[in-house]
């Protein structure tokens, strides 16, 4: 009897130190991302919401810098063994790590998650390669066409301008940049990568079928469109070449007044309003021979080294980031799409969507938007295009000629990667 | 020294203001508040400083980089001296061929060893620390060479008066050579030192942690990713700028003469 | 038996560095140029040449062999000369030429980022000196960093100016080691200041002229810091140079197997260089003085 209540009493006292032992072990999640400023800060509160829910996991988060950055950092830290427990992800660049087993297999987690049936179709595609599940989304976006009414209104340009095809763009961008030329404005930024598959989309083609994964690189539409966006800037000078090398040129030059009309992520919503307030108009992309816009954004992967206990914590953390409260702050913060489906009813969304003019025009392009495969080529293939695109933008070398060794190399590389 | 013709010398510091003056101007520059710049006016101020040092974390990277260059410097010139002490004072089987190892590493081009280094230290674990920074800038072949060369020239006899007294060959390196060779190991430091201050593409590869970055990567990345959205804030970026050149002009003020000295025997040689 | 063991101990921890960090990684180097890897996959397969292939059929390494090369051919001679013309200017040991020695040498030890965010300054198109002074003097802007041959230009003139110093110093040195009596007898002889120059100067100085000749080539074939800091190789692969290359297939796109096959091919080269002045070079040298 007194040895039953000493077991008793032993066994509620480990009771109550395991417990407070593992209330006290703080799981702690290293989670890279690629958002500042604006989109940064509302980031964070949605990280200080979850821990205030979750008060045994800290999310230790870094920003790394953009989309390329994350890829190159963590490419560069497999061998080191020093890769978060979390990364960022973007929707087409995720395959190779996928593909080499560095993201683990999230299945189990997504079916075992109400979240699943909640989020919008287009999103749970972004997180799927080879029918697994890597990524959960988290910010999606489309491209659209923003425009400075300021600007437009000097060079007598206005709503009644029309903006659907290439042509209407660069008759556009050309008035600016003549009636405004001495003042520094020019009438374009020149598109950056996912403002050129954009465009690429809207005259029919793409780089990489999304349905057979074929490359289009050198696909004569392909040519085309590149074609047209080289000679914004080399042969119109309606684009400034800075754009060119530097691509965030060419968005910081329109967040500052200076160009006319810029094609960027949605994602750069909340950036552009604060910036230029009133003045901000939001346009779905051109048209030129079919309406399509990519879907692009990023999700959240978790790496399949860390402990299990860890990757528990960073799930709970992914699936909370895409849930109705926190995507409604980060959709109606940033200007990225709403991923789940209850989101619009949340009162921040409902307001945002009543309040802020052109803050739901990417959701509108969702009856037209493409989902973008994602082999491991696709990585290679990004950070390649940006020197290609150069040597065309600048008028240094033939456009055709360029996509087509590129088309050639893009497919021996596709062949190496697949052994 | 001679008299000199007043109106050459004028020429002649003209000519090395001017030749200085993309440095000097962005000095100057780091002083003025960014909206002044822009817009033409003067404006003494502080506050880029103030800027880079805390919101930009300079100080840090200061720091890290006194750290490093400081210990590459110490430990590069001790075992340096060592081994040019061997290959000064003795002959033994394999000292050619060593000796002969270590000069040959003048002309192998470091970026060959960029990636099997990177692979090193990750396997090693000490990507992103200290070591992982310090440890290959260690081996210096030009100062070795550079130290046997002005060890040879040392008297041997001294060498042996003291082995005479009972000295063992530590304390005859530290108590004969180095004094001796004070002057030309100094110059060995300086230019150890300064090569490692400015090292880039090491530190670039080694280190993904912002709190580790030297100098040089904190400028390089502070440049790139334009603070002040929109336009860059030249101001800023030069005051860092500044922050980065600073250490290595203030003491080269001091040191002007051994180093040119150093070099020019290095050369010479 | 410690006597004997005495100098492999002093020279031991030189030796180790040297082992670890510069003679294995060669050989690693070598070992990975014949294997594909991407830092992710557990294993490196074997794949024989076909680096060097993709290498030699690529647009990239020809382009940035051509750029490195262009490089080369106009900076170091364009530094050599420079040097020697501004070096025998100030061989006497006034306080003026003391003062613009340590003014023109001041750049050689300054951090090459920090001279490369100056000079980005001042070749920036809207902010920068350059064209503040060209638009002072009545001329249009010029978009200086995205042309791409004005580009290179700007690259090469930057790494002139940071040079320059050292190339003068070392010059000095090797000037001063002329004897004085020469110039005399040249003076005895009628010699003109050019003819002298030319016929006494440029010869006597030739072993100098080969040291730094052989060190700006293989500096040339280096260079990095001012190309990833200023132009990061564009626009368009104007700039792209051999290192910048080797730096972007590593360590942004890495591929390891072709990042190590341009290191080698890049070693290989450089050290057919070095051993190219030690055999012909040095002998030329000791003819001629």
């Amino acid at each position: 009897m007194i040895a039953n209540k000493y077991k008793i009493s032993v066994a509620a006292l480990v009771a109550l130190l395991g417990s407070t032992v593992l209330a006290s072990a703080e799981i702690k999640v290293e989670f890279w991302h690629s958002f500042g400023g604006v989109a940064g800060a509302a980031l964070d509160q949605i990280i200080d919401n979850f821990e205030a829910e979750n008060p045994d996991i800290t999310i230790e988060a870094q920003e790394i810098g953009n989309y390329n950055d994350i890829v190159t950092k963590l490419q560069a830290a497999i061998p080191a063994r020093r890769a978060p427990d979390a990364v960022i992800m973007e929707v087409t660049r995720y395959g190779l790590f996928a593909d080499r087993d560095v993201l683990l297999d999230l299945t189990d987690y997504v079916e075992a998650d109400p979240l699943k049936d909640d989020l919008y179709n287009f999103a749970r595609e972004v997180g799927v390669f080879e029918g697994k599940n890597y990524i959960v989304p988290f910010n999606s976006s489309t491209p659209v066409l923003y425009y400075n009414k300021a600007i437009f209104e000097q060079a007598g340009l206005g709503t009644h301008t029309p903006l659907k095809t290439y042509d209407d763009l660069l008759a556009a961008s050309k008035q600016i940049t003549e009636k405004l030329g001495d003042d520094g404005i020019t009438g374009i930024a020149a598109p950056g990568q996912f403002a050129r598959w954009g465009l690429i989309m809207d005259n029919d083609s793409d780089l990489i079928d999304s349905v057979s994964g074929e490359i289009l690189l050198d696909a004569p539409n392909t040519i085309e469109a590149y074609e047209f966006m080289a000679s914004l800037v080399h042969e119109h000078k309606v684009a400034s070449p800075d754009g060119v090398t530097k691509e965030n040129n060419g968005r910081d030059a329109f967040l500052a007044g200076k160009v006319g009309m810029m094609i960027n992520s949605t994602g750069n919503y909340g950036r552009s309003t604060s910036a230029l307030g009133d003045d901000l108009v939001v346009l779905p992309m051109p048209c030129n021979k079919v309406c399509a816009v990519p879907i692009g954004g990023a999700g959240i992967g978790i790496l399949s080294t860390s402990e299990k206990e860890v990757q528990d914590a960073a799930y709970k953390f992914v699936s909370f980031a895409a849930s109705p409260e926190s995507n409604a702050l980060w959709f109606s913060e940033t200007g990225y799409m709403p991923i789940n489906k209850y989101t619009p009813e949340q009162p921040l969304a409902a307001a945002a969507l009543a309040e802020k003019p052109g803050i739901g025009v990417a959701i509108g392009q969702l009856d037209f938007a493409r989902g973008r495969p994602r082999p491991p080529v696709v990585t290679w293939m990004r950070a390649s295009e940006y020197d290609m695109w150069q040597a065309m933008a600048l008028g240094q070398r033939d456009v055709s000629e360029v996509l087509t060794e590129f088309a050639e190399r893009t497919r021996a590389e596709a062949e190496r990667l697949k052994r | 020294m001679k008299p000199e013709n007043p109106l050459l010398a004028l020429l002649a510091l003209t000519a090395g203001v001017l030749f200085l003056s993309p440095v000097l101007y962005s000095i100057w520059m780091s002083f003025q508040t960014a909206d002044a710049y822009y817009t033409g006016k003067l404006d003494f101020t502080l506050s880029n400083y103030e800027m880079a040092i805390g919101q930009y974390n300079f100080a840090r990277y200061l720091l890290n980089s006194v750290i490093v260059s400081g210990l590459v410097t110490i430990v590069g010139l001790a075992v340096a001296t060592m081994a040019a002490f061997a290959f000064a004072r003795y002959r033994f089987p394999g000292g050619n061929l060593m000796f002969g190892a270590v000069v040959a590493t003048l002309m192998i081009p470091s970026h060959i060893t960029l990636i099997p280094n990177y692979l090193t230290l990750a396997n090693a674990g000490l990507l992103d620390t200290y070591a992982g920074l310090i440890l290959p800038a260690i081996s210096n072949g030009f100062a070795a060479f550079f130290l046997r060369q002005y060890i040879r020239g040392i008297p041997r006899a001294l060498d042996e008066a003291a082995y005479m007294d009972g000295a063992t060959p530590l304390q005859v390196l530290w108590r004969v050579i180095v004094p001796i060779a004070k002057p030309a190991i100094l110059s060995m430091g300086l230019y150890i030192f300064i090569t490692e201050w400015n090292n880039y593409i090491w530190p670039l590869v080694a280190v993904g942690r912002e709190d580790l970055y030297t100098l040089q990567i904190g400028l390089a990345r502070l440049y790139r990713i334009d603070p002040g959205e929109g336009v860059i804030n030249w101001p800023l970026v030069m005051a860092a700028s500044t922050i980065t050149i600073l250490p290595v002009l203030l003491g080269f003020i001091f040191v002007e003469r051994h180093l040119v000295r150093g070099i020019m025997m290095g050369a010479v040689k | 038996m410690l006597r004997r063991l005495t100098p492999y101990l002093f020279a031991l921890p030189l030796l180790s560095f040297i082992a670890v960090f510069t003679y294995i990684p060669i050989l690693q180097s070598l070992n990975l140029s014949f294997r594909e890897w991407d830092f992710l996959s557990p294993t490196k397969p074997f794949v024989g040449l076909d680096n060097y292939r993709l290498l030699l059929d690529s647009r990239e390494f020809w382009n940035a062999l051509t750029v490195t090369s262009i490089f080369a051919v106009i900076s170091v001679p364009l530094r050599l000369l420079l040097a020697l013309f501004i070096a025998s200017r100030l061989l006497r040991e006034t306080l003026v030429s003391r003062l613009m020695r340590g003014a023109l040498f001041l750049p050689s030890v300054t951090s090459t980022v920090a001279i490369a965010v100056v000079f980005s300054w001042v070749f920036s198109t809207d902010y920068g000196m350059m064209n503040a002074l060209l638009t002072g003097l009545g001329f249009s802007k010029v978009a200086w960093l995205q042309e791409p041959q004005l580009a290179l230009g700007v690259l090469i003139f930057v790494n002139t100016w940071k040079q320059l110093g050292y190339d003068i110093i070392i010059y000095i040195a090797g000037l001063q080691a002329i004897p004085g009596e020469l110039y005399d007898a040249a003076a005895v002889d009628g010699g003109k200041r050019g003819h002298v120059f030319r016929r006494v100067t440029v010869p006597l100085v030739m072993p100098t002229t080969y040291f730094l000749l052989m060190i700006s080539v293989i500096e040339a074939f280096q260079v990095f810091t001012i190309v990833d800091v200023m132009t990061g190789g564009g626009p368009a692969g104007a700039t792209d140079m051999l290192v910048n290359m080797l730096y972007r297939v590593g360590f942004t796109l890495f591929d390891i197997g072709l990042g190590s096959a341009l290191a080698v091919l890049l070693f290989i080269f450089l050290i057919a260089l070095a051993i190219f002045k030690a055999r012909v070079l040095g002998r030329k040298v000791h003819y001629e003085a």
